[in-house]
């Protein structure tokens, strides 16, 4: 018997995705857990897995088209039924009209005709019944404003209606909930568009919704989180000699950033205070020290998170990392991967940049910038000699994070990096 | 056995009739006058009637076909700062009036159409028409035609409706010096209405200069003077008001001529109003082309009786009896209005394209524009360009605690000093040092003059004050004695004055000022505990201003009293007493029409209100320190006054609304502001808008159930605490 393969609610709260790719033909067969389609939310580019094994029978949408959550995705079932599909769509109760007007299948399979308009004879569509969301005017208008479906917000108010308060609630958590740093390179887009009228010309490359997410997440973080900075500069030269020690024995290649997030765990254990979050109504402070790590893939910036990190060892950062990136290359980041975390490490030091500062991914209260670690001149004992610097640049929330605390963590960083040895403790 | 003596009335009651020595006395040049001018209004109303016919007059047409001798009779006399008004039935008194005024005094020769009459009769029919060149640019119609150069003062649809602003016309004539008196039409149906008999009551009262001159014509529509009045003599109504009364046959201009001389002769000398009741009978039905007889109240027979005693044809026997004018210049002047008429109806008409034959239709550019449909309900505010405007938190002048009520007294009797065209006049208001609350102390103290007591009887002297300010010689400040009276006054108030300034074509204006005073919680019950506001503010022509404190009520009251359109002032009795902050001599400063006061700030709610419960929220948001609130003293509460600036911006920053007010539901104010606010600021709005009000029913009498009926500051604590259950 065919199934009928539905768009899963890919992310929390997300009710319509983009198809943007096939990954199998009509006709193709597929194994359950497979990948079959590419969906893009406006949080991660995804890779759907097939339910089932068995033949594609026929693929309901086509790419580039915008799907609700839980509409008809595929008919998957054996070849031999290849020949009928339509008749086990209809068994199914899915009526084709394409693209995004497909409805959810009606619950009940009933005996009786569809009822039809008395005047055209056509069939009528039966609604599916989908309550009334009541909202005030005031929180229609900030939601409309935002992108927001009333359907992803919950209503504290009187009768269960959306109020100004749950509007800038889910505003404000539609901002935090994606990675922000900094804007890496991207991958070079081909111009869509040549100017065509005379002046000066220039190409547009229309944003993905990965792209003005990464906006609207950095702009709002910029203006509503007070950020302030802490700057320090670390020698690294020991550091360097474990990394090359470690590589040694390791497997897995393991890089100065890698150190450097085991390094952030370990300063956030011996400086609790600063594994912190803000939250409206209290200070939330984690146990575990989870970081999240900046990646430039092909596919845009994200920010996806290593949980546990004070537990882990560097060869096991570096792998860990390597996954991330891989699957971020490929657009096969899970919405989970994404969350959390109380501070993320972002390095441009691979392309010589010497210090930078970067924005907070809220609601995360710190984000460490690491800059390229590079030979100078320092005085030591009284006599100049040559040492491996690196720069540090911790951004802070101030609302979250003194300045006291957050010199006292960066000290605490500073300590470890510069006697990594209690990496492995 | 007791004893009886027979009483008579004070004044006379003559019946006047003429003698063939009369006809002989008049002059040659007034009955040629008599003559023509009857000759003019009959065909001019024939001409009427034929539009009429032919559906040319939008509404009724109201002919006086067979009522011209009156008119004519009384109006002979009249100068052009004597004033006229009348009823629905007006076409022939507004006519006499117009052709008294433009045309020279009686000479030796037939009176001449000249080009002055010919606009008179185009503006006239014009209007009749609603047209754009009507005399009231087609707003008035039949029954509103007024032309205060001419003084005609307006007629008017409301059957009696006219009556007590003639005595205001009476009152300012008399008051000004001069010997110009008001002559009032109305008809044997008005004369049983009570705003005419009370304005008999104080037209004799005050020996105003105004003459009721009752148009008898027996029937009121079809139902005959006989079924409604035991007295079918109605000048025998004027004795017991002690008012000289004649009763003519309406038929005789001259007798009609006769008796209104005596009578002008009673008034110009100062010894108060007059009755004049004329017999006459109109030939057709109540309106239109068809005779009453075709509707059968009355007969055929009945209605060729009184064609036989024609005032035209009366007028046309004796002129030619006295060689005066012949047959055939007669003919020849008949022909020449009939031409008249012929020349404006083309001008004013055009044939239908592909109709019947002769079928007219409007020229379309004689139409007044629809754009034209509101201008001109209230004025353009010019008249207070050189205010001195103050607020309080500017205010340069000494402040003091003042008790309210003395500074309600305090202003008007500066005012007064500063406009002596400023008269008060109501009830008790020149009684007990001041009125029943001391309002009128300081007006009484310095002008005694200028402070009329008036008989209990609002219709009479609201109308009054409305006359007054439609002449505008005087400016009227009426007082209502509770608010609960404007039912009793409510054809003056929104009738007459509210709509007189746009239904008699958008720009006279009408300074009229309404004191009215709320008493909720004073224990006078259902019938005088109500705020007028909500329905005061039905009328687009009026502004209505409520002020909460001393020095605000100064300013507005000021504003009120410059202002060239009819404002109510609000008074609140729970104010009276209360003490505030006011100015400690300066009394002259005016605050803005439109302009309202935010008596405090918050983010959570705005909070609107206006009179004593501005002072009802600031205690309640004092006891809920959870809340805080904009809080908006309207201050001008009509719609076209209200400050919407500042209830934007306090709506776009709370996002929510709670409208308070004192008085019971159904009447209350808030109800269209709601209505207005969800409109304009809808997507700004995160809960629906809120409200305090009184109860359903009328406050009682009862201390408990009037303090149920009533909101005060407990019921805005409830509301502002429930505020987040909406």
């Amino acid at each position: 018997m065919a199934t009928l393969m539905r768009v899963p609610e890919v992310a929390a709260g997300a009710t319509e995705v983009v198809l943007s790719e096939w990954l199998v033909d009509e006709g193709g067969d597929v194994q359950s857990g497979a990948p079959i389609v590419v969906v893009e939310t406006e949080k991660a580019i995804v890779e759907v897995e097939a339910e089932a094994s068995g033949t594609v029978l026929r693929r309901l949408v086509e790419s580039g088209t915008t799907v609700e959550v839980g509409s008809p995705l595929a008919l998957v079932g054996a070849s031999e039924e290849a020949g009928d599909t339509d008749s086990l769509l209809a068994e199914l109760g899915v009526t084709q009209s394409g693209g995004k007007d497909l409805e959810p299948a009606q619950q009940a399979s009933e005996e009786t005709p569809a009822e039809t308009d008395p005047e055209s004879g056509a069939p009528v569509a039966e609604e599916p019944a989908r309550e009334r969301i009541f909202a005030t005017p005031l929180s229609r208008r900030l939601l409309a404003e935002a992108g927001i479906d009333l359907e992803e917000v919950s209503g504290t108010g009187p009768n269960g209606r959306i109020t100004k308060r749950d509007a800038v609630q889910a505003c404000r958590e539609r901002e935090t909930s994606t990675s922000t740093t900094e804007p890496a390179d991207q991958p070079a887009a081909q111009p869509a568009r040549a100017a065509s009228t005379p002046g000066p010309s220039y190409s547009e490359v229309e944003h993905t919704r990965l792209r003005r997410a990464v906006a609207a997440r950095l702009t709002t973080s910029k203006h509503s989180v007070p950020h302030f900075y802490v700057r320090r500069v670390v020698r690294i030269d020991a550091l360097l000699e474990l990394r090359a020690q470690l590589n040694d024995v390791s497997a897995q290649r393991i890089s100065v950033n890698d150190l450097v997030v085991r390094a952030v765990a370990t300063a956030h254990q011996e400086v609790p205070e600063a594994n912190v979050v803000w939250t409206d109504d209290a200070m939330r402070q984690y146990d575990s020290v989870d970081v999240g790590v900046a990646i430039a893939s092909e596919r845009g910036l994200v920010t996806p998170v290593l949980r546990g990190v004070q537990n882990s060892t560097p060869s096991a950062i570096a792998r860990r990392v390597r996954e991330l990136v891989d699957q971020a290359n490929k657009g096969k980041l899970q919405q989970r991967d994404l969350e959390g975390g109380t501070i993320s490490v972002t390095n441009l030091g691979m392309y010589g940049v010497d210090e930078f500062s970067a924005i907070i991914n809220p609601p995360q209260s710190a984000i460490l910038a690491v800059g390229a670690g590079k030979p100078q001149p320092v005085v030591a004992d009284g006599a100049v000699e040559v040492a491996t610097l690196m720069n540090l640049v911790l951004s802070v929330d101030h609302r979250a994070i003194d300045g006291a605390l957050a010199a006292r963590w960066m000290t605490a960083l500073a300590s470890v990096i510069e006697q990594p040895l209690r990496l492995l403790a | 056995m007791a004893k009886k003596k027979r009483l008579a009335p004070a004044s006379a009651w003559v019946e006047l009739t003429t003698t063939r020595s009369d006809w002989d006395a008049l002059p040659a040049a007034d009955l040629r006058m008599m003559v023509v001018q009857t000759l003019w209004i009959r065909v001019f109303e024939e001409y009427v009637l034929e539009l009429a016919a032919d559906g040319l007059v939008h509404g009724p047409a109201h002919s006086s076909i067979g009522q011209e001798g009156g008119a004519v009779g009384s109006i002979l006399d009249l100068e052009t700062t004597d004033f006229v008004n009348g009823s629905h039935r007006g076409h022939h008194q507004f006519l006499a009036k117009a052709f008294g005024h433009v045309m020279e005094p009686a000479g030796d020769g037939v009176p001449e159409l000249t080009d002055e009459v010919h606009t008179v009769l185009r503006r006239a029919l014009a209007e009749i028409c609603g047209l754009a060149e009507g005399f009231c640019k087609g707003r008035g119609g039949s029954m509103h035609l007024q032309w205060r150069e001419a003084g005609a003062m307006g007629t008017n649809a409301i059957v009696g409706g006219g009556v007590p602003q003639a005595l205001g016309f009476a009152f300012n004539q008399q008051r000004a010096g001069s010997e110009a008196v008001t002559f009032t039409y109305f008809g044997d149906g008005a004369v049983n209405i009570g705003s005419v008999l009370e304005s008999f009551n104080l037209a004799a009262a005050r020996q105003l200069p105004v003459c009721f001159f009752i148009e008898n014509n027996m029937y009121a529509v079809s139902t005959p003077l006989s079924t409604s009045t035991a007295e079918p003599r109605l000048s025998a109504r004027g004795l017991g008001f002690d008012i000289p009364s004649w009763r003519v046959d309406g038929m005789d201009p001259l007798a009609v001529r006769l008796a209104t001389a005596e009578a002008l002769e009673h008034m110009r000398t100062g010894q108060g109003p007059t009755i004049i009741e004329a017999e006459v009978y109109r030939y057709f039905h109540q309106n239109g082309p068809f005779p009453g007889s075709a509707f059968g109240y009355r007969t055929k027979d009945e209605e060729s009786s009184w064609r036989e005693r024609d005032p035209l044809d009366l007028l046309r026997r004796h002129v030619v009896r006295r060689e005066l004018m012949t047959e055939d210049e007669l003919e020849t002047k008949k022909q020449e209005i009939t031409d008249a008429m012929g020349a404006i109806g083309d001008e004013l008409f055009e044939p239908v394209p592909d109709g019947k034959p002769g079928q007219r239709r409007v020229r379309a550019d004689k139409w007044p524009d629809p754009g034209f449909v509101d201008v001109g309900i209230r004025g353009d505010l010019s008249e207070l360009d050189d205010s001195r405007y103050e607020e309080q938190d500017t205010f340069d002048g000494e402040l003091t605690d003042r008790r309210f009520i003395d500074v309600v007294s305090d202003v008007m009797g500066r005012a007064m000093e500063l406009d002596e065209s400023i008269v008060v006049l109501g009830e008790d208001v020149d009684g007990l040092k001041g009125g029943t609350n001391g309002a009128t102390k300081a007006a009484l103290e310095k002008f005694p003059e200028r402070v009329l007591g008036t008989p209990i009887s609002e219709n009479a002297f609201a109308g009054m004050g409305g006359g007054m300010a439609l002449d505008g010689r005087f400016r009227p400040v009426v007082e209502f004695m509770y608010a609960d009276f404007m039912w009793v006054a409510a054809d003056q108030i929104f009738n007459q004055i509210a709509k007189a300034r746009h239904m008699f074509g958008g720009e006279s204006a009408v300074p009229f000022v309404l004191r009215s005073k709320l008493a909720a919680g004073t224990g006078y019950g259902s019938q005088h505990s109500m705020d007028p506001a909500g329905v005061l503010t039905t009328a687009a022509g009026l502004r209505v201003v409520a002020p909460s404190n001393p020095f605000d009520y100064v300013g507005l009251m000021n504003t009120a009293l410059a202002c060239d359109d009819p404002v109510v002032v609000l008074e609140h009795v729970d104010l009276y007493s209360s003490t505030g902050t006011g100015p400690a001599d300066d009394l002259d400063y005016r605050i803005p029409v439109g302009k309202a006061a935010l008596r405090s700030e918050g983010d959570d709610v705005t909070v609107i209100s206006y009179l004593s419960m501005v002072r009802h929220c600031l205690e309640a948001l004092e006891q809920v320190p959870e809340v805080s609130a904009d809080l908006i003293d309207l201050r001008w509460l009509d719609r076209a006054s209200v400050d919407w600036d500042t209830i934007t911006a306090s709506v776009r920053k709370t996002n929510r609304v709670l409208i308070v007010e004192q008085g019971a539901v159904g009447t209350s104010y808030g109800g269209w502001l709601s209505d207005e606010i969800q409109r304009r600021l809808f997507d700004w709005l995160d809960a629906p808008v809120t409200r305090v009000t009184g109860s359903t029913a009328s406050p009682s009498i009862s201390k408990v159930l009037e303090r149920a009926a009533i909101a005060r500051t407990e019921e805005v604590v409830e509301a502002l605490r429930r505020l987040p259950n909406f």
